[in-house]
């Protein structure tokens, strides 16, 4: 299971400058970021590097964030990689919530973050690891592709 | 427990007895002694022996705050100034302060009623009172310290604001009773779970809030931060000043003290009176006070009067908790809103901390409302559609409660601002009329 980082923050001017630089001056990486948007607000979604010490530092300056659990997979970067996943997830019966890229150095895969709804996350990691061409990160080995 | 039982347990025919013996004197003592209500009862045709009955106490004229500011600042004094010891005033928002004095006997009334509700509220000769209302002109601080004093409680008389130093005090002073607006208390709250301290390792017990109004989610909210019973107190500095009225353990309404102060509720409109149980506003004459006697003062404070006994055996009369104020009221498309209605709805949803702030606009002739709601970790959700959900519950809640269709609009949380001490601003009324 990964641990994301999730912030809410209203959709004005700078809003996203400031947080981006509180992680950069503390020497923290991102390795992966999603925004959803609205009209009046937003949310960040992000995979960090270090997620206990980005937590720290986004609290010390009254950023309050909050942890999401979603899952990690690796999958061949090629026609169909991704299909697979989805459709034995949708065979399934099991929705997703939202997904995004996450961007390997170390790897020729591609690796997708999902989010499933926390009452079903248990049967999507089942259903997940019978996938035999792809393979379910788990955080430490996520941080080190 | 009860500080004076013999008066806070009087049975009513005694007291209204009490009561009219001390309303006829009073009115005798204002018509020779103050021109103001001479002249107010020559022009009304009256004679202070026009009052043989409480219920002839409806004949009488009201007296307003304009009337205190017309007769700035000592006009309405039925006693000398050499007589004066205690001089208060409140700030008046437009002009001048409205200024009132306070006799010795003045002062010892004050802070016998104040003893007799810090006691009602739980507090004992045992108990060590931080008073985080400010000290100075205002009424709040001076009128708990006088009743600490007299109920032989520990008063630490540190007035408003500082609260790395408030919450110092808490901890080593070993404080059981908080005295401050109930806002401050919620910020109170707050910063000790900033600083990561659990309000169960404190001695705090009790807390006695007043000055604003205040909901009883609100008081949840408190009572869960502070881990503490939290109690409404009600007063006025034209009045008295605080202890005019107090919760009991029973926090259903507050005891007004009636051997005091004669309640009333009128239409604020026809300024009839109404029958107990409807809302309106709440008048109060002073029937004992020496420096500036009230005749109907009229409080634009909205409640209704609750003539139930009582389970904790005091007689006297209690008002419901205050609904908001004549002049706080905003008319938003001809709909009467109290900021306090509000504020009831985003408690009840269960999850929303009551930080929000209303702002009413005017686009084209058509008043619109919005609802800044600070998003509290509790209600945050990673995914959009629960917001937006979140959003329309909100909505929707308001729509049945008022009547009016809001926009609501998360915000970050601690971002809308916060009271330091004083009263925070929960409404923007941006209309140019």
């Amino acid at each position: 299971m990964i641990r994301q980082v999730s912030i809410f923050m209203e959709n004005h001017e700078g809003r996203l400058n400031k947080m981006l630089k509180i992680l950069a001056e503390n020497n923290i990486n991102i390795r992966s970021l999603n925004i959803a948007e609205t009209m009046d607000y937003g949310i960040i979604r992000l995979i960090l590097q270090e997620t206990e010490k980005g937590i720290e530092v986004l609290k010390k300056n009254n950023i309050r964030c909050t942890l999401t659990s979603v899952l990690a997979a690796e999958v061949p970067d090629q026609p169909g990689g991704l299909s697979n996943l989805v459709d034995a997830l949708t065979q399934a019966k099991i929705n997703i919530v939202y997904a995004y890229s996450f961007l390997p150095k170390k790897t020729e895969n591609a690796i997708i973050i999902i989010r499933v709804d926390d009452e079903v996350q248990q049967k999507a990691i089942e259903t997940i690891e019978k996938i035999s061409t792809v393979n379910l990160l788990d955080a430490e080995t996520l941080l080190m592709k | 427990m009860y500080w004076n039982k013999s008066c806070e347990c009087m049975p009513r025919e005694k007291l209204q007895e009490l009561q009219l013996e001390r309303l006829k004197e009073m009115v005798n003592r204002i018509y020779h002694d103050v021109p103001f209500y001479r002249n107010k009862f020559q022009e009304a045709g009256l004679v202070p022996e026009d009052v043989q009955e409480l219920s002839d106490l409806q004949k009488l004229p009201f007296t307003t705050k304009v009337d205190l500011r017309d007769n700035y600042p000592y006009g309405l004094f039925a006693v000398p100034l050499e007589k004066i010891v205690r001089i208060h005033a409140s700030s008046g928002t437009t002009g001048k302060p409205t200024v009132v004095g306070y006799t010795r006997k003045d002062i010892t009334i004050w802070a016998e009623i104040m003893a007799r509700s810090l006691v009602a509220a739980g507090a004992d000769s045992h108990s060590v009172v931080q008073n985080a209302y400010g000290y100075g002109l205002f009424t709040g601080g001076l009128g708990v310290h006088y009743g600490a004093e007299m109920l032989g409680a520990s008063i630490i008389p540190i007035s408003g604001g500082n609260t790395d130093k408030q919450i110092m005090i808490m901890k080593d002073f070993g404080t059981t009773v908080l005295t401050c607006t109930p806002s401050y208390a919620i910020y109170l709250g707050d910063a000790l779970k900033k600083k990561g301290i659990d309000p169960e390792s404190l001695k705090l017990k009790v807390g006695v809030f007043g000055a604003e109004p205040w909901s009883d989610s609100m008081r949840k909210e408190i009572e869960k931060k502070l881990k503490i019973k939290a109690h409404d107190i009600y007063g006025l500095s034209e009045i008295m000043g605080p202890s005019v009225a107090i919760e009991c353990e029973a926090q259903n309404g507050l005891h007004i003290w009636e051997d005091h102060f004669i309640p009333e509720i009128i239409d604020p409109v026809t300024l009839k009176v109404l029958p107990y149980g409807e809302q309106g506003e709440l008048v109060i004459t002073t029937i004992t006070k020496e420096g500036i006697p009230l005749l109907r003062y009229q409080t634009h404070d909205i409640t209704s009067i609750n003539p139930e006994p009582c389970g904790c055996g005091r007689t006297h009369l209690r008002i419901n908790r205050l609904q908001g104020r004549t002049d706080d009221m905003l008319i938003i498309r001809g709909v009467n809103v109290f900021p306090t209605q509000i504020e009831s709805v985003l408690l009840e949803l269960g999850e929303v901390e009551p930080h929000y702030q209303l702002i009413v606009r005017r686009e084209g002739s058509l008043d619109t409302l919005e609802i800044k709601v600070e998003l509290s970790e509790e209600m945050f959700s990673d995914k959009i559609s629960n917001l937006e959900k979140l959003e329309k519950r909100i909505a929707l809640r308001i729509h049945s409660t008022i009547g009016i269709n809001a926009k609501i609009a998360l915000v970050e949380p601690g971002s809308l601002p916060r009271a330091e001490g004083g009263k925070s601003q929960r409404v923007l009324d941006l209309r140019k009329i």
